[in-house]
């Protein structure tokens, strides 16, 4: 029998960067806000310092930080047609757990996605006709515009301390920048992080064939800082320890260190680690939701906590689960088309080369997580003209290194053997002379990628696990050929003793190896009740107190990293809730 | 061995030369500068008596011995490193820690201007009081 509590004004589901922001932000704003998360505390003097940090085996190949499958996981398949198998072992995304979330264990690429997403269907038709979508591919508007987003894309910038160079800054159009990326209203707040010698070749051949080169965004500080709210950021210091670890350096912006504390600080807010939600609670009338279900996974004890407002931001996949699982919104039918919750889940996929120099000495192991020099001229260049090679979306190009570690970097040829002693030679003759060429591409969403319920596995709690149906198409093949032979161009001009080429991945998905833990949709948001889960503020259309932030809103992928809307979104819910919801509860925007 | 302890040897004495050598441009600091410069240490270290980050607490450490706080988890380097703080001995570690403790644990770099430091090193002194 759960115990109920007392009720309180929010309650917020996973504390990350979005729960975090909000719960700050809420907190601030005078309401009584408690936070659940179902892994445990984690702070930087405690769980990052050096030496114990330092440990890839422990948080690379053993997932420290990450999500516990033997409690809960997902069941994987390529189409309906199959059956799907629990993934027992996390591989393809790495969902992250704990008092920070993925924010903790991410490189810190921060990107502003543009127009060009959020206005996907009608600038494609618009320019190419309508036939140029393909039937099954479930594009739509967001009902967004990037213009509404630009001061929430500043604001976390600001939070999280990126370090960038603007490319156009009010309209001007700035050397060295992205000359592709939106206006912004003013610079970074940080200057850019140094560039790597495979950064300086890479953009050395991008602009000799015409590309435009610029250092890639991202919230590991290039110099020390102090955000807005007062969170100190040490410098980096290019330890090559950053993907999948916490910073040792209180260098990479994460919620642990600079919203999360500040939230704590203030009486209005209560953290509740080890509680694990499992239900969100709908009123009688199904208009509202009156709490959450949740479990103290140290114990096995269950409490209902009450709440007027509920907040989802439990990592992307999470957050479609507990929509699923509480009955809220109807569940997305592939074969009908109609329902909302699961639809359009999207994911990325890339290609890249590996480049040999004899004699260069790259040092893979100095590295920040976006030490990455990077093209986007056939990514938001809208000039690029998509017609001739047939795809809709978009691709960056980069080189550079990102926590090239002693157990998993080990670059050889391509027919070299992969143990003994001609394997261990070749490690040591090319570590220090490999560079990589990367190309990460944007997945469209398609009316048989989804998410539901899984009608045979089950969770530690005895709840079905979400069934993942996903495969890259047509769409995605066109344009990973495109990219690679743009890798392999590029790569060839720049004379490698050897080249093992970027070749287009056509085989069906799988959950293994890792390849980006950019999950997005599930729960899109959208104009219309009939096709998204959410309004433009993250509101359920269908419970008016409940509000569900993260990438799962997303109606398709970019080829960027998602962080950066994720974080100006959180911003822009807290707002509406703050400026508009409190004083009128209902729904922001009328179906 | 012998070869070991003869070479750190001369390690600390070229240190000492160092030291003598900048201690005129430390008189010159300027705490208000230095408070700025502080920025880029606040990320783990406070000046606050008891506060330790990912670094340890600096509330006192003129005269303190290196690796003194007992509830800190000091590298075996600095531990071992017999270093008491002053001023010379702080200006020397913080330009270049690694050349000055090999192997010690502070994630930073090293702060390259030597007026920078006694700024530093000025506003130190009145903060950790």
């Amino acid at each position: 029998m759960a115990t109920k509590l007392r009720e309180v004004d929010v309650v917020v589901v996973g504390l990350g960067w979005t729960g975090g922001i909000l719960g700050k932000e809420l907190a601030e704003a005078g309401l009584k806000v408690i936070a659940l998360e179902r892994g445990g505390m984690r702070t930087s003097d405690k769980d990052y310092a050096l030496p114990g940090i330092r440990d890839e085996l422990r948080y690379v190949i053993r997932h420290d930080l990450m999500q516990n499958t033997a409690r809960d996981t997902l069941t994987i398949r390529n189409n309906p047609s199959q059956e799907a198998l629990p993934m027992r072992r996390l591989g393809s995304f790495l969902p992250g757990e704990g008092v920070g979330g993925s924010g903790v264990h991410w490189s810190g690429h921060t990107w502003r996605w543009t127009d060009m997403e959020f206005k996907v269907r009608s600038l494609y038709e618009e320019r190419y006709g309508k036939n140029f979508i393909p039937a099954d591919m479930t594009i739509r508007d967001w009902g967004i515009t990037y213009a509404e987003l630009e001061p929430y894309y500043d604001k976390f910038e600001y939070t999280a301390g990126v370090s960038g160079r603007a490319g156009n800054l009010r309209g001007e159009i700035k050397p060295g920048g992205n000359p592709f990326e939106a206006p912004r209203q003013r610079e970074y707040p940080l200057p850019p992080l140094t560039t790597l010698l495979a950064g300086e070749m890479f953009a050395a051949a991008a602009r000799e064939s015409g590309y435009h080169p610029f250092p890639r965004p991202s919230a590991n500080t290039s110099r020390a800082y102090t955000n807005p709210d007062g969170a100190r950021f040490g410098a980096c210091q290019y330890c090559g320890y950053c993907q999948r670890f916490g910073c040792e350096a209180n260098a990479k912006g994460s919620p642990h260190m600079t919203v999360i504390p500040f939230a704590l600080r203030n009486s209005n807010f209560e953290l509740r680690t080890h509680s694990w939600v499992t239900k969100v609670i709908k009123d009688s009338d199904g208009k509202r939701v009156t709490g959450v279900a949740y479990t103290n996974v140290l114990n096995g004890e269950e409490f209902e906590q009450p709440a007027g407002l509920v907040l989802l931001c439990a990592y992307a996949i999470n957050n479609v689960h507990l929509m699923l699982l509480s009955q809220i919104g109807k569940p997305y039918d592939p074969v009908t088309e109609t329902g909302v919750i699961g639809r359009n889940y999207c994911y990325q996929t890339g290609t890249g080369a590996t480049l040999f120099f004899e004699g260069r000495h790259f040092n893979p192991f100095m590295s920040a997580g976006g030490s990455i020099t990077t093209i986007d001229d056939f990514n938001i260049n809208w000039e690029f003209d998509r017609a001739p090679h047939g795809f809709v979306g978009g691709y960056n190009v980069s080189a550079g290194f990102n926590s090239a570690l002693p157990i998993g970097y080990r670059p050889v040829p391509a027919g070299t053997p992969q143990w003994g002693k001609a394997w261990k030679a070749a490690t040591a003759r090319w570590y220090q002379a490999a560079m990589t060429i990367g190309a990460s591409g944007s997945v469209m969403a398609n009316r048989y990628n989804y998410y539901d319920l899984d009608p045979t596995y089950r969770n530690a709690f005895g709840q079905p696990l979400m069934r993942m149906t996903f495969d890259y198409k047509e769409n995605e093949h066109r344009m990973g050929r495109h990219a690679a032979q743009l890798i392999n161009n590029l790569a060839s001009s720049m004379n490698p003793t050897k080249l093992n080429p970027a070749v287009a991945r056509t085989q069906p998905w799988t959950v293994v190896p890792y390849q980006s833990t950019h999950n997005t949709g599930g729960t899109v948001m959208g104009s219309n009740p009939r096709e998204a889960a959410v309004n433009k503020y993250l509101q359920s259309w269908d419970c008016h107190n409940l509000f569900v932030i993260g990438a799962n809103v997303f109606p398709h992928n970019a080829s960027y990293n998602p962080t950066g809307p994720v974080g100006a979104l959180a911003y822009w819910t807290a707002d509406a809730i703050k400026n508009r919801y409190l004083r009128n509860p209902g729904p922001l925007v009328q179906a | 061995m012998n070869a070991r302890t003869a070479g750190a040897g001369a390690l600390l004495c070229a240190t000492a030369l160092v030291a003598a050598a900048v201690s005129t441009a430390l008189a010159d600091g300027d705490a208000a500068r230095g408070e700025k410069r502080f920025e880029e240490c606040a990320a783990c270290h406070s000046v606050e008596r008891g506060s330790n980050g990912i670094g340890p607490s600096l509330h006192g450490v003129f005269g303190r011995k290196a690796g003194a706080i007992p509830e800190f988890r000091y590298s075996p380097a600095l531990r071992r490193s017999g270093i008491t703080w002053t001023r010379e001995s702080l200006d020397s570690y913080i330009a270049d820690p690694q050349k000055a403790v090999p192997a010690n644990r502070m994630p930073y770099a090293g702060m390259l201007g030597a007026a920078d430091r006694a700024d530093l090193i000025a506003y130190l002194e009145r903060a950790t009081k």
